[in-house]
């Protein structure tokens, strides 16, 4: 039997359907299918019915052209939220990037103990989101919570604060508690990037006389921009899509609505489903630009490989 | 054991645990009810000895309800087999044709004993079987007010004075309880409230008469604000709804339950509920006109038209309907009854607490829509909770609040 | 002590106590939870901080699991039932949506990585960009698919969903398995006449073994924590997952603060189990779904 040069290492042009290209097309079918059927699909028909008023309360589906949209950009509450959910951007990938980069850093020099410490800071991503926000929501209580019982065995404070009284308040505290669920998503990104830097880098750098500080913005950094970019655009795009927290920790307050809340009131509460979608694909959009944004600068300034 | 091996017992296991579970928990009837509605072990065990049937009851908090029940009925499936039907989602859900008629199964001279059933007819149709009475009252802490030498308040300004007096003499340090949260009972509170300043929500063609800063709800908004800022109202009454209230009331934490809900007036006095048994009271709410107003919210069951098993829900309002229940009702969940001749019976005999203030109020109960409940009250009442929530956090004023109402009424009739 | 010594010394304590921080950020929350929800009703809501049960007491728990629990301060009906059943529903619509979703990437990702085929490359970036696709963009016309497909309130329906979620994270995560294993082990294969497929299944799949557990994990932990699907595709207690019954609890126990801790507590042990038992492959299947 000859031995030929495996098949895929040629590029087949055109349609030749040779033995193995079935067999890729019948093994990745159920992929096609399910993302296709329930990703795909639903993506076209989302966009084809966010220009009709399909509301199961009314009679009649008409075609309402760019309302729908017009509505997302102009409605106050609709912006209130946009504006929100920026500040949770903000916030949230600056406590995710700066702590995570710290955490990475420390976990990159113990040994000692690293499986049970890493462990223990993957956990909180590895909880129901909803639970994490209930656990919090105990601790920011008004009367018997622990930052309350914290701020007071201080001194900070005489009387029990109101946290989600204040906006700016409630703000921080929920971005808190997104950041300390996603921070170990950053950490192990970051982790993993620290670690395929060759030691030796270190070191002739140090002979240099270089302090850690320099170290740090001179080898760490740099080498680390690609994950860094993956983590930055995973936190984001998270942010973006921040619901869970702000939901059970608020409620339907209009001080701390993420756009996806806005996006669940508009489809499910007030069932005015086309409205929800056109509100829905501009966050998807937001979303991928931003993911675009980060892989595209990576390509470019990473040229290693 | 091999990788695979282990791999088929682990995802067969939680299947034979699955379906064990679905076969025991067949043959129950499904009630979906909110946290006031929900029968205590005592009533269930009761259905269970006097009808041989077995309840299943899931309860929510009042405003997930609605979205539950909208969100399962369009996808056409039954929450449960007998669902809570507020008044005022009689409108919406009528004219969406999700509930059956169920006046086969009530009898006409109970049906007649139930004035409040009227609420719940949809073109002719009766959609819900009345379980819950509820208006409205002012219940307040009678130790509280001789503590602090107050009278009982008659007029709003009387309220602010009498709350003054009790907060100045340190015996409760937020007197009024009021929810102002983004929930239905902080918009249930100042629906009242429009009522005592001598307004309406609405004229009769539905347009807005709450925008002006003369207007009853204008000044109903107002006075929840300004007490709020002046520390009369707890500032966490913002995270509250209006059952956390009652909790701080049962805890003799405050001095008015503004909005009371007149049953609940039972549970106040039940000793072994609450800490203020001897000293719970009702009086009429406070106005400015001279006659006090309030208007009547009653609760239905309902049966929605997916729903399974409905041969038991006939045996359900069957039973629910009986006077003895009612009355245990009202005893342990402080549930009005809906049938006349058994809130009488309990007037005579002396459960009804303070039955005579209740009588007088239910006469000046109205009903908030004289025309019926539109289909979209529900986004109207979304908008007037958030906007109060905002406007007692300071965020907006109140003209911005009223307008935004204004704004998202006049959007919800379109 | 030398510069030296005393230098690495200092070092040293910064280090154990950056990792006190670390670990008091990180569990600190959860810990504060446990014991609420071991705490007596009384001294839960008493004035004083305490940072351990003051009166420790099982209570909670037992009106989770027991014959009977509360309500308005009322005895009520047992929650058991829907307590267990719910955490049935979650425990087999995880682990359906983890079976699925691993043979589907397992096999799709070596096509991917390993054969030629039209579109390959295309199809890969389109799925994989799916994940900044955020999930509300595709519920409502699911919502609308499903129904008319009758598949709401089942663990069919369910899972589709699920599948559709998790699929492109495991899809990246096996390719790059894949492609860190050498090809020469398969090539030895197909010049002993044994046929892709057949390599794929009896050689590559038995190796990528620990690519695979952590795929399973990451998948099973995800689908458990889901909340928004659930609480739109499982309205009813046929399907209802633990994430959308505790919130529930707190709508309705609003003041019993100890049973809600302790529901979150019970919500959280799988994944802490898994966690705890199985870090390795977790952390390893992250750490190479991130350096890719």
């Amino acid at each position: 039997m000859t031995f030929d040069m495996p098949k895929w290492s040629r590029r087949s042009k055109g349609f030749r359907l040779n033995k193995d290209g079935r067999l890729g097309l019948i093994l990745a079918l159920p992929v096609v299918l399910i993302m296709g059927g329930l990703v795909f699909g639903p993506l076209i028909s989302s966009l084809i019915d966010s220009f009709f008023r399909i509301d199961p309360m009314k009679a009649g589906t008409p075609f309402v052209g760019l309302k729908n949209y017009v509505t997302s950009v102009t409605d106050p509450a609709v912006v209130a939220a946009w504006a929100t959910t920026g500040v949770y951007v903000v916030l949230t990938v600056a406590i995710e990037t700066v702590g995570g980069l710290a955490a990475a850093l420390l976990l990159n020099r113990i040994t000692l103990g690293r499986r049970w410490l890493l462990a223990a800071v993957v956990l909180p991503w590895c909880l129901p989101p909803v639970v994490n926000a209930i656990i919090w929501a105990w601790i920011f209580n008004p009367s018997y919570g622990l930052l309350n019982g914290l701020v007071r065995a201080v001194g900070l404070a005489q009387e029990n604060h109101v946290w989600f009284n204040d906006r700016a308040t409630g703000l921080v505290l929920i971005s808190v508690v997104h950041a300390w669920r996603m921070m170990p998503l950053t950490v192990i990104i970051l982790l993993a990037a620290l670690q395929s830097i060759p030691k030796e880098l270190y070191e002739a750098s140090r002979l240099d006389g270089a302090t850690a500080v320099q170290r740090l913005r001179q080898i760490t950094l740099p080498l680390i921009a690609p994950g860094l970019a993956i983590a930055l655009s995973q936190s984001t795009v998270f942010a973006i899509n921040l619901f869970d927290e702000a939901w059970i920790l608020n409620g339907t307050a209009t001080d701390t609505r993420s756009i996806t809340i806005q996006t669940y009131i508009a489809g499910f509460q007030n069932l005015k489903l086309s409205l929800g979608m056109a509100m829905s694909l501009l966050v998807m959009v937001a979303s991928l630009a931003v993911s675009l944004v980060y892989v595209l600068r990576v390509y470019r300034e990473t040229r290693f490989e | 054991m091999n990788r695979r091996a282990f791999l088929m017992t682990a995802t067969a296991l939680p299947f034979s645990l699955g379906f064990a579970s679905i076969a025991g928990a067949g043959g129950a009837l499904a009630l979906l009810l909110p946290p006031w509605g929900t029968l205590p072990k005592e009533m269930t065990d009761l259905y269970t000895k006097d009808t041989g049937g077995l309840l299943n009851i899931e309860t929510l908090g009042w405003d997930e309800i609605h979205t539950k029940i909208a969100t399962s009925m369009v996808a056409k499936k039954a929450p449960a087999t007998g669902t809570e039907l507020d008044w005022s989602w009689v409108g919406q859900f009528g004219a969406a044709g999700w509930y059956d008629d169920l006046t086969a199964l009530v009898p006409p001279d109970v049906l007649k004993d139930m004035p409040t059933a009227a609420i719940f007819t949809y073109d002719g149709k009766l959609i819900g079987v009345p379980y819950n009475n509820d208006f409205r009252v002012m219940i307040y802490n009678k130790a509280h007010l001789d503590a602090a030498g107050a009278k009982v308040p008659v007029t709003m300004d009387e309220l602010l004075t009498a709350a003054r007096a009790v907060k100045a003499k340190g015996v409760a340090a937020y007197p009024i309880g009021l929810p102002l949260s983004a929930s239905e009972g902080a918009a249930t509170a100042w629906y009242l409230l429009t009522k005592a300043f001598g307004g309406d929500l609405f004229d009769k063609d539905f347009k807005p008469l709450f925008t002006t800063p003369d207007s009853a709800g204008f000044k109903a908004m107002q006075f929840e604000v300004d007490a709020l800022k002046e520390g009369l109202i707890d500032p966490a009454s913002t995270g509250l709804k209006d059952n956390e209230v009652q909790e701080l009331f049962k805890a003799g934490k405050i001095t008015f339950d503004l909005a009371g809900q007149a049953g609940i007036l039972a549970v106040y006095t039940d000793a072994t509920k609450s800490t203020v048994a001897a000293d719970a009271h009702a009086a009429l709410v406070p106005n400015v006109t001279g006659k006090s107003r309030s208007f009547g919210l009653p609760e239905a069951i309902g049966v929605p038209v997916s729903a399974e098993n409905k041969d038991q829900i006939a045996t359900y309002l069957a039973w629910m309907l009986k006077p003895e229940i009612m009355a245990a009702n009202y005893k342990t969940l402080g549930v009005l009854p809906t049938r006349l001749s058994v809130l009488a019976a309990l007037g005579k005999d002396g459960s009804l607490k303070d039955g005579e203030i209740l009588a007088a109020q239910s006469a000046v109960a109205e009903p908030l829509f004289a025309q019926g409940t539109p289909g979209w009250y529900s986004e109207f009442s979304g908008a007037v909770q958030t906007a109060l929530n905002a406007a007692a956090k300071g965020q907006i004023d109140v003209a911005t609040a009223m307008k935004q109402i204004a704004d998202a009424a006049a959007a919800a009739q379109q | 002590m030398t510069l030296r010594a005393t230098k690495r010394l200092f070092v040293n304590a910064a280090l154990t106590l950056g990792a006190a921080v670390l670990l008091l950020w990180s569990l600190g929350p959860i810990y504060w939870s446990l014991v609420a929800s071991l705490t007596a009703p009384n001294a839960l809501v008493s004035d004083n901080l305490h940072l351990w049960p003051v009166a420790p007491t099982l209570e909670h728990y037992a009106k989770l699991f027991g014959a009977t629990s509360t309500s308005q301060g009322n005895e009520v009906q047992s929650v058991w039932p829907q307590f267990s059943r719910a955490l049935v529903n979650s425990v087999v619509t995880a682990a359906l949506a983890t079976v699925v979703t691993v043979a589907i990437a397992a096999i799709g990702a070596w096509a991917f990585v390993r054969l030629t085929f039209p579109g390959r490359d295309v199809l890969f970036v389109a799925v994989v960009a799916t994940l900044a696709v955020p999930g509300f963009t595709v519920l409502i016309p699911l919502y609308r698919l499903m129904i008319a497909a009758g598949l709401i309130d089942t663990y069919i329906g369910v899972t589709l969903i699920y599948v559709s979620a998790f699929l492109p994270l495991a899809l990246w995560l096996m390719r790059s398995v894949y492609q860190a294993m050498p090809l020469s082990l398969e090539e030895a294969a197909w010049i002993d006449g044994a046929s892709k497929f057949y390599t794929l299944l009896r050689i590559v799949l038995p190796l990528a073994g620990p690519g695979l557990v952590a795929c399973a994990i990451l998948t099973f932990l995800s689908a458990w924590g889901q909340f928004m699907i659930p609480l739109i595709f499982s309205p009813s207690l046929a399907t209802k997952p633990l994430t959308v019954l505790i919130p529930e609890f707190v709508t309705r126990n609003y003041v019993d603060y100890g049973l809600m801790n302790a529901a979150g507590i019970v919500a959280i042990v799988p994944p802490v189990i898994l966690v705890l038992f199985l870090n390795r492959f977790l952390v390893q299947g992250l750490m190479a779904g991130a350096s890719k």
